[in-house]
């Protein structure tokens, strides 16, 4: 009995200790904290730049955009990864706590609209993708295809993704637009549960990051244009800039970069850095703009 | 013919024997009182008659119980049959955690349907039967948990009387009752003797002599001596038993 | 020396027990403090009752009436399945079943309860889903009913164990004496026992609930988490809970969406507060 309340009471402390002690190992190291779709490319970032650098330690960790950026504002990361720009609301808490916010272009996410590999639908212009995610367009005979009700599926609203979506997308680039996903799209939590149901359900339609394409979906070609030129989804498309839904992933730091913080920035925007973006499929930045 | 006769009956809890070669004839509309010290099989043979010990995992039985000529251990024989026509009566009063009214009613309800009037007049009827209608019959929806211990062991006679038993096998009924309670009890006995077959166990000797017309004294699952109450107290045939009443054990 | 051992152990316990006190007031006090924020901008009414759930529209529409009646559909779903397959398996082990099935039915219920949300969520997604939707030709299988079955499973251990223990403490008593009345086992159950041990099984109900109701991953992954308002069990629906989850990684600190889901927070603890509290009562409810 008297050992258990001695081990109680041990633990209790150590509860508090434990916070405590974290918070002190953490001043010597590098924190990057923010997207999910970017949580594993930062950490491929970390890894090779720590085999190249050993003096330095890095600690990428996810909990999305917004996640990273208030972290960042509250000066608990070194660097916030995001997959959305910084809101106006945003920047101004930032200016009030006395950052100077800087933003770096890392890499590119193009994303892929998806379908039933059945489904006989090539190619959508953004005002039917617009209708579509909507609620305007529902019946996949408005768009060319079966006279079958349109299953919507989007990523959740944690998700830079959705974001991205629904302003250059729904909104066509008019990120104020009044345009929302309808209240029927089904929001799911990752975008491997997209393309399952995607792969699943012969009416549903979705998006998803270049990368996790596979053979159980079938993309469809995009055009901003009514009338085209429709483009299918690839990192060449990408790269070249003709293919029209691409996003670009971010990093922010609070001051204009120094020390190691700069080094490992330097190193992402490297050669070697943007092969990592490669082999991570998402796209690499190419030509300096 | 006896009311109730037992032929040879051998129990065994797994290895143990706790009851051993016992041959007892119980005449009808008398108190059969077993006495003897704890442990002695007095209550296991009273559950062998409405047959409570076949809820006991890996016990034993073997021999004969004849209840109106009819052997009890036979296969197939109605459990439920069995048990409305042989009652009981615990140690400790067990109303069940429902009113006053669905207690009684609980037995009628059990073995077949009734219409509200019927049971209300089987309630009532019973109530009377162990004087607790004056008393109650304001409060027949109170939960019966609420009564005195010697109102619920009343209630739980009433509760046996309403399903129309033959024979009332009481364990040790008044042994959570105070003096006051118990000699109350007893005279309900006395009453009831005139419609029922009763068998009671006590370890209470004063008891035993009061209440019973026969008396069966055990000791280490045999049936030492049956006979007349006041053959067994006064005259015993068995040195056993005279050291037994006599308090020389016990 | 051993006065004071004594006095010290004495005051950590007593300093564990108020820590621990505090803490829920700590969180119930964070959780109103933003929560309650969102009514400066947005009137309770239309929280309560708007149909609209946008947080990211200009001006954010945050009515949670689809969200609260996304979560009492797949939680109702959920007890109307796990109630009487709980209460069954609950009788059978405290009742019926022999010593080695009763063993062996426990330690399977219990590693029931040992299955981690997110598995339940997995297998529900890739063997549930298809069923519920090749069963009801749906176009999707991420509805709520696909939800309450698999809440169902993570609630009938918590309701098994519960009920079986309020079962098997029926005073034997009660038992003998409707036994020897003639009644049979099963009449024995359902007039004494189940009766008996009621205030036990309204408990184990409530909390099954409570764990239903508070429950997020699983839900998340297989409700398809559309803020529509639910016509029937097998539409997708959006639970408050999921809603949080989903939303908090990404919200702007400070912006009408982030305070609005502290408030839906603090619905959700006052409902599950309310449950709990419901739970305990029966649990502490004396006989009349």
């Amino acid at each position: 009995m008297k050992t258990k309340v001695m081990v109680c009471s041990f633990l209790f402390f150590i509860g508090i200790l434990v916070p405590l002690t974290g918070a002190i190992a953490a001043e010597g190291s590098i924190q990057i904290k923010g997207s999910d779709t970017m949580v594993n490319l930062g950490q491929a970032w970390a890894e090779e730049f720590m085999a190249e650098n050993s003096q330095v330690s890095l600690a990428v960790t996810g909990g999305g955009s917004g996640t990273g950026i208030a972290a960042l504002i509250n000066g608990t990361c070194d660097i916030a990864e995001a997959s959305r720009d910084m809101k106006p609301q945003e920047w101004e808490q930032a200016k009030k706590s006395g950052h100077d916010v800087h933003e770096f272009k890392v890499a590119v996410d193009a994303l892929a609209v998806v379908v039933h590999p059945s489904n006989p639908v090539k190619e959508l212009t953004f005002d039917q993708l617009s209708g579509i995610f909507t609620g305007k367009i529902i019946n996949w005979n408005e768009v060319g295809g079966k006279d079958q009700k349109i299953l919507v599926l989007s990523r959740d609203r944690n998700s830079g993704t959705h974001v991205y979506f629904l302003e250059h997308v729904l909104r066509k680039g008019n990120e104020k637009g009044p345009e929302q996903y309808a209240p029927a799209t089904l929001m799911l939590p990752s975008t491997q549960a997209i393309i399952d149901e995607v792969s699943q359900s012969d009416s549903a339609i979705g998006y998803v990051g270049l990368g996790y394409v596979s053979p159980k979906v079938k993309t469809v070609a995009a055009s901003k244009m009514n009338g085209g030129p429709f483009v299918q989804p690839s990192k060449a498309a990408a790269m070249d800039k003709t293919y029209p839904i691409a996003r670009p992933l971010l990093f922010y730091t609070a001051q204009a970069p120094q020390g190691s913080v700069k080094a490992f920035l330097d190193f992402v925007l490297s050669a070697k850095g943007q092969e990592i973006v490669e082999t991570m499929d998402f796209v690499p930045l190419g030509k300096k703009e | 013919m006896s009311k109730i006769d037992i032929q040879n009956l051998d129990l065994f809890y797994g290895p143990f024997q706790a009851l051993i070669n016992v041959n007892l004839a119980i005449e009808e509309k008398m108190i059969t009182a077993l006495i003897g010290p704890s442990g002695c099989g007095k209550s296991t043979l009273l559950r062998c008659l409405n047959r409570m010990n076949d809820l006991i995992d890996g016990v034993k039985i073997t021999g004969k119980v004849l209840i109106d000529g009819e052997n009890i251990y036979e296969n197939g024989t109605d459990l439920v049959m069995l048990r409305k026509k042989v009652g009981m009566v615990f140690q400790r009063p067990n109303p069940f955690p429902l009113s006053i009214f669905d207690n009684i009613a609980y037995g009628p309800r059990t073995h077949g349907n009734m219409n509200q009037a019927e049971l209300e007049d089987i309630v009532e009827k019973s109530l009377r039967h162990v004087e607790l209608w004056d008393i109650l019959k304001d409060k027949l929806d109170y939960s019966a948990l609420n009564l005195s211990l010697e109102q619920q062991q009343r209630l739980c006679i009433a509760r046996l009387v309403a399903v129309t038993p033959d024979v009332m096998l009481m364990d040790e009924p008044c042994s959570a009752l105070d003096p006051v309670a118990t000699s109350k009890i007893e005279e309900l006995m006395a009453e009831l003797k005139k419609h029922y077959t009763i068998l009671i166990v006590t370890h209470n000797m004063q008891q035993a002599a009061r209440v019973s017309d026969r008396t069966g004294f055990m000791l280490l699952g045999k049936l030492m001596e049956y006979g007349e109450t006041r053959q067994v107290f006064t005259t015993p045939k068995e040195i056993k038993t005279e050291e037994y009443i006599t308090g020389r054990y016990g | 020396m051993r006065r004071f051992k004594e006095f010290l152990i004495e005051k950590i316990i007593l300093l564990n027990g108020f820590a621990c006190i505090l803490f829920v007031i700590l969180i119930f006090f964070f959780l109103a403090k933003d929560g309650l924020t969102l009514f400066k901008t947005v009137s309770p009414w239309h929280f309560l009752f708007g149909t609209l759930w946008n947080p990211l529209a200009e001006p954010p529409q945050v009515g949670i009436l689809p969200l609260f009646l996304g979560s009492l559909i797949v939680t109702l779903g959920a007890t109307v399945i796990s109630v009487p397959l709980g209460m069954a398996c609950a009788i059978f082990i405290g009742e019926i079943a022999p010593r080695w099935i009763r063993e062996l039915l426990k330690a399977g219920v219990e590693l029931l309860a040992a299955i981690p949300s997110i598995v339940i969520g997995f297998i529900g997604m890739t063997m549930l889903g298809p069923i519920v939707k090749n069963l009801f030709h749906l176009p999707t299988g991420l509805t709520a009913l696909t939800g309450s079955l698999a809440l169902a499973f993570m609630a009938i251990p918590t309701i098994v164990s519960i009920m079986e223990d309020a079962i098997s403490s029926v005073p034997r008593s009660y038992k003998e004496g409707s036994l020897a009345l003639g009644a049979t086992h099963w009449q024995t159950i359902h007039r004494v026992i189940i009766p008996a041990a009621s205030s036990g099984i309204v408990a184990a109900v409530m909390l099954g609930i409570g764990r239903v109701i508070g429950e997020t991953m699983a839900v998340m992954m297989l409700t398809g988490n559309a803020s529509v308002l639910p016509k029937t069990i097998l539409e997708p629906v959006r639970t408050m809970t999921a809603t949080i989850a989903a939303e908090m990684g990404e919200t702007v600190r400070g912006s009408e969406h982030y305070f609005a889901l502290f408030a839906l927070g603090l619905v959700l603890f006052v409902i599950t507060f309310f449950i709990n509290l419901a739970a305990d009562a029966a649990l502490h409810q004396k006989q009349k």
